[in-house]
């Protein structure tokens, strides 16, 4: 009974170290991964693959709001002119140098400027100060975008960071090769290396991009998918504001069996400008299809044939086009898709890359040359993005159609793409992943 | 109008008609025959080509049967079947399988359809998904229905296509595979036509002709009844021959026409060489023509001329003139029996000249004696009187003597007037003109009978004179004309012994090429028969009792010496009226 006892005893333990053991992460290994497209340049974010060489100030968490990385903490004056930024210590760059203020003021100044001239840092210690002549309430969601990482260049590596991998090798347009930073201020990651290769062919890699566009890969069986939140409207512009005509059209366009075929379901109907996740407010725009309205509408209407531009090489988004003329042909309007320039309308595809809503929606009016609907935003006010946004869809200059979110493929090797999306819905994050050796 | 069409000319026309109606009737046969000829081939190659058309069509239908079975029997279309049945499938991931399987099996056309008829996957029209195809659900066998033509609706316009189905069971409901090709340019340019054919495919029966040309017309009124009543019907036109041969859908309806079209242009270039060549040769026959007549004039109308020639001079009065005989056919013929006839003519005048000379004699013989016997016969009885008297009365032959030398003086000087007139007739001298005018000589001649006119024991004469105040001036011998012109109003006078009518009248004669004067006696006496007429101016003939027959002679003489005529014209009881003609 006794030696039953210890028998079972034992083989309880075998299992429960068994059971752990199977989902317990690993290090080491190399991730392979695959991208269709892209420049594949070290210095430039590679969609929403986080290869982390660098890392920004403050980043978005899963609740989209914003979160300290490199910035510890930081106020700002009630006018949103006057930010100070703490640093945090012990940070150190893939070459060694530690981080400080005056080692992180030059990218941070350099990446403001691009947008904002009267952007103007002082430092000191692990201090910074950033001053603008106009308010910037909007400012964490900038820092927030990879474009405003903290990298250094050296005459040996044009991407010296603070993040989890650092760059080991990089034949541009070709491959990128990058390896653990074992003095990440985070923790060691999983991974030893990464090889991130630039290829359209079958996915074979442990990690591959699924555009919706040029290429429609064929996903092997057993691939997971990871899915961004949406971070791409599909939207009908309108080369010159034509009421009636867009407001027959976007009656007639059902954009369903655009989500659920031509995304298959990976894409959410967009009825506004920016998403629900962003916005909050975005299910109040949401229409049904009417085409007896439609007609109705464009009765009285001599239409020519209208045409529709929508970028060449991009089967998904001809996929679209052709989708709406055949709904639009129901309406009695005739379109016609064409990847020549001057279209009376055009499909575009507008990524949205701030995670601020305000921002967002006021560069998305920048665009659409609205700024006059921008002026009544305020940041703080949610309804003034609602107001501004139904007065920008009450203009018929565009109509909004689908939102896609970011693919890709995961293979068997591939671990823990739950805790990293839990950490960073908006990014696969790679230090997170462990592979199979 | 026109003058007497020549030998030349009619010989030309005869040539040229002739030729150019030879021509056309050539030129017309052989047209006709090649037109025959070509319409004919025309059928012919017509007639090949849509048989080549049907079984190039029975040939892809089977193809395309099989590859639509071929695609039915697919591992995917089987999944998507079962899938189907079993519920447990969302159709969206099979929105682009007909794509790969339409190009997989090389089909223009191909849809997979549920038991509704909505579109799972559509090859031709991917946007179209979730449409619903509502002929798929029509109550037919589709296994016996085979291949049929169907118009389909694309993005870029209907089409048309060699359709086939294939519905599968999916658990309760159906899968429908409709799959085709494209009937288009590229099925038609696997016929290769013959030169000179065009085939296309007409499928907007509606359309406008493009163009107002004579083609575009003809196809639009084969294209609307073959609408009204579909079948093979052809149209020719100048420039082509269609033939339209309907294609019907599955219910008999028409969804397209073959049209097969059979230039003309190479019968037109034909027929056009045929003309040319009938208007060159017609214009050789022309010239050949002109040729001819110029050759057959030189042939035969020259004799003929020089013969005319002749004539006109022998008319003129150059009685030698002779044709020339140049030739042994008819002309020369001709030209001899004229001059032989000529020769005869001349001996015949001759002759008449001769017979009237003697007649001449005769009748200057029986003047002669005619005249010297009344003054003879006194001149005998006086001698005789005298020879008696001297015999039987002497003493009264002294008184007799006296009275007989004065009657045979009397008598001797009858004769000398006599002997004096025919010795005048005779010594009639050359004139000598001068320019004279006529109206004057005629009012100075007229003056010299106003005494006899108008003597009171003479019936009354009417004097009429009619003088052109325009006359010109005439060159003639004033001596010689009033001569004339005494005898004339003499004879006149003599002419109306009961009274009458006088009348002399000048006028200007303007004519063409020269200009003359005239001038006309007129009486209105018992006027003279034609055979007077015809005789009157024959010397020593006269009507009158007592005339010489020498008057009008004279007449005659002067004015023949003057170049001029002097014509009678006259019927029996109105009176005569001589005109003399002189050149002025």
């Amino acid at each position: 009974m006794r030696l039953r006892a210890w028998a079972w005893l034992a083989l309880s333990s075998i299992w429960a170290a068994y059971l752990p053991g199977a989902t317990r992460p690993r290090f080491g290994g190399t991730l392979t991964v695959e991208l269709s497209t892209g420049m594949l340049d070290p210095a430039s974010p590679q969609g929403h693959l986080s290869v982390a060489i660098a890392e920004t100030l403050v980043r978005v968490n899963a609740r989209g709001s914003i979160e300290p990385q490199l910035a510890l903490a930081w106020q700002h004056e009630p006018d949103y002119k006057r930010w100070r930024f703490s640093l945090r210590p012990k940070v150190a760059f893939h070459d060694g140098e530690m981080l400080n203020a005056s080692s992180a003021a030059p990218a941070l100044l350099a990446a403001l400027k691009k947008k904002y001239s009267d952007a103007t840092i002082t430092y000191g210690g692990q201090t910074l100060v950033v001053q603008f002549e106009h308010a910037m309430p909007e400012l964490l969601a900038e820092l927030a975008r990879p474009e405003a990482a903290i990298v250094r260049k050296t005459d040996t590596n044009p991407v010296v960071g603070t993040g989890p991998f650092r760059l080991v090798a990089w034949e541009p347009g070709r491959r990128i090769s990058i390896a653990a930073f074992e003095g990440y201020w985070g923790g060691r990651p999983f991974l030893d290396s990464v090889v991130i290769s630039l290829g359209a062919g079958p996915a074979r890699a442990d990690v591959f991009d699924i555009p919706f566009g040029s290429t429609r890969r064929v996903v092997p069986e057993n691939t997971r998918i990871w899915a961004s939140p949406p971070r791409e409207l599909i939207a009908l512009l309108a080369a010159n504001p034509q009421s009636t005509l867009l407001q027959a059209l976007s009656l007639a366009i059902d954009r369903a069996p655009i989500v659920n075929v031509l995304t298959q379901r990976r894409g959410d109907a967009a009825f506004g400008v920016l998403p629900q996740w962003l916005s909050g407010y975005a299910f109040l725009f949401q229409t049904a299809p009417d085409i007896a309205r439609a007609r109705q509408l464009i009765s009285q209407l001599r239409l020519p044939a209208i045409s529709l531009t929508y970028p060449a090489n991009d089967s998904f988004v001809r996929a679209v086009a052709d989708r709406i003329a055949l709904n639009a042909r129901d309406a009695g309007i005739t379109i016609q898709p064409t990847t020549n320039s001057g279209g009376s309308l055009t499909l575009v595809r507008w990524p949205i890359e701030s995670a601020d809503a305000a921002a967002e929606l006021i560069r998305l009016l920048g665009l659409l040359g609205a700024g006059e609907h921008a002026a009544s935003i305020d940041p703080t006010k949610p309804e003034t993005l609602f107001e501004a946004e139904r007065a920008l869809l009450d203009d018929h200059r565009l109509i909004p159609l689908v939102y896609l979110p970011e693919l890709y493929g995961l293979g068997p090797r591939v671990h823990n793409s739950e805790a990293a999306q839990k950490r960073d819905p908006f990014r696969l994050n790679l230090e997170n992943l462990w592979v199979d050796p | 109008m026109g003058g007497p069409v020549s030998f030349r000319t009619k010989v030309f026309l005869s040539i040229t008609t002739t030729v150019v109606i030879s021509v056309w009737i050539v030129a017309s046969v052989v047209s006709t025959l090649v037109t025959n000829s070509f319409e004919r081939q025309d059928s012919q190659r017509t007639a090949a080509l849509v048989s080549q058309f049907r079984s190039e069509f029975d040939r892809r239908s089977t193809e395309v049967a099989r590859r639509v079975d071929a695609i039915a029997n697919s591992e995917t279309v089987q999944r998507l079947a079962l899938n189907l049945g079993t519920s447990r499938i969302d159709t969206a991931q099979y929105y682009d399988a007909a794509q790969a399987l339409a190009k997989e099996q090389s089909l223009n056309f191909l849809e997979l359809a549920g038991s509704d008829g909505s579109i799972i996957s559509s090859a031709e029209w991917p946007a179209r998904f979730g449409y619903k195809e509502t002929w798929l659900l029509q109550p037919i066998d589709w296994k016996t229905q085979g291949v049929f033509l169907q118009r389909e609706e694309l993005a870029d316009g209907p089409a048309l296509g060699l359709m086939t189905v294939r519905a599968l069971n999916a658990g309760d409901g159906l899968l429908y595979v409709a799959g085709g090709q494209r009937l288009d340019k590229a099925f038609l340019d696997s016929l290769p036509p013959a030169p000179g054919m065009n085939i296309r495919l007409v499928r907007d029966f509606d359309a406008p002709a493009s163009s107002d040309d004579p083609v575009s017309k003809l196809t639009a009124a084969l294209i609307q009844n073959v609408r009204q009543k579909p079948r093979e019907l052809s149209f020719t036109g100048s420039d082509v021959t269609l033939t339209a041969i309907p294609l019907l859908g599955r219910d008999q309806q028409l969804l397209a026409i073959l049209m097969v079209e059979n230039s003309r242009a190479e019968l037109a270039n034909l027929k056009t060489y045929i003309q040319g060549t009938a208007w060159i040769v017609g214009s050789a026959g022309v010239m050949l023509g002109l040729g001819f007549s110029f050759w057959a004039a030189s042939r035969v109308t020259r004799p003929v001329r020089e013969l005319a020639s002749t004539v006109r001079d022998v008319a003129g009065g150059n009685w030698d003139a002779r044709a020339p005989v140049e030739s042994k056919d008819e002309v020369g013929q001709l030209a001899e029996d004229f001059n032989h006839m000529t020769e005869q003519l001349v001996e015949q005048r001759d002759r008449m000249i001769q017979a009237e000379r003697v007649a001449a004699w005769r009748e200057l013989a029986r003047r002669l004696a005619h005249e010297l016997k009344n003054p003879l016969f006194p001149l005998q009885i006086t001698i005789e009187n005298l020879q008696r008297a001297r015999q039987a009365s002497p003493d009264q032959f002294d008184e007799v003597f006296r009275e007989s030398t004065t009657t045979l003086l009397a008598e001797l000087d009858n004769l000398k007037t006599i002997v004096g007139r025919f010795s005048d007739f005779a010594r009639m001298p050359a004139p000598h003109l001068e320019t004279i005018d006529l109206n004057q000589i005629v009012q100075e001649v007229v003056k010299l009978f106003d005494p006899q006119i108008e003597a009171p024991d003479r019936p009354r004469i009417l004097k009429i004179l009619q003088l052109d105040d325009h006359l010109p001036a005439v060159a003639a011998d004033p001596e010689q004309l009033r001569r004339a012109l005494r005898n004339l109003v003499l004879n006149a006078l003599d002419a109306m012994p009961k009274g009458g009518t006088l009348t002399l009248r000048t006028q200007r004669l303007d004519g063409p090429a020269e200009r003359k004067v005239a001038l006309e006696v007129s009486d209105t006496g018992e006027g003279l028969t034609p055979e007077e007429c015809a005789r009157l101016f024959t010397p020593y003939y006269t009507t009158k009792q007592h005339g010489t027959g020498l008057g009008l002679a004279i007449v005659q003489s002067v004015v023949s010496d003057h170049k001029g005529t002097i014509t009678v014209r006259s019927e029996p009881g109105k009176g005569a009226t001589f005109r003399i003609e002189l050149k002025a």
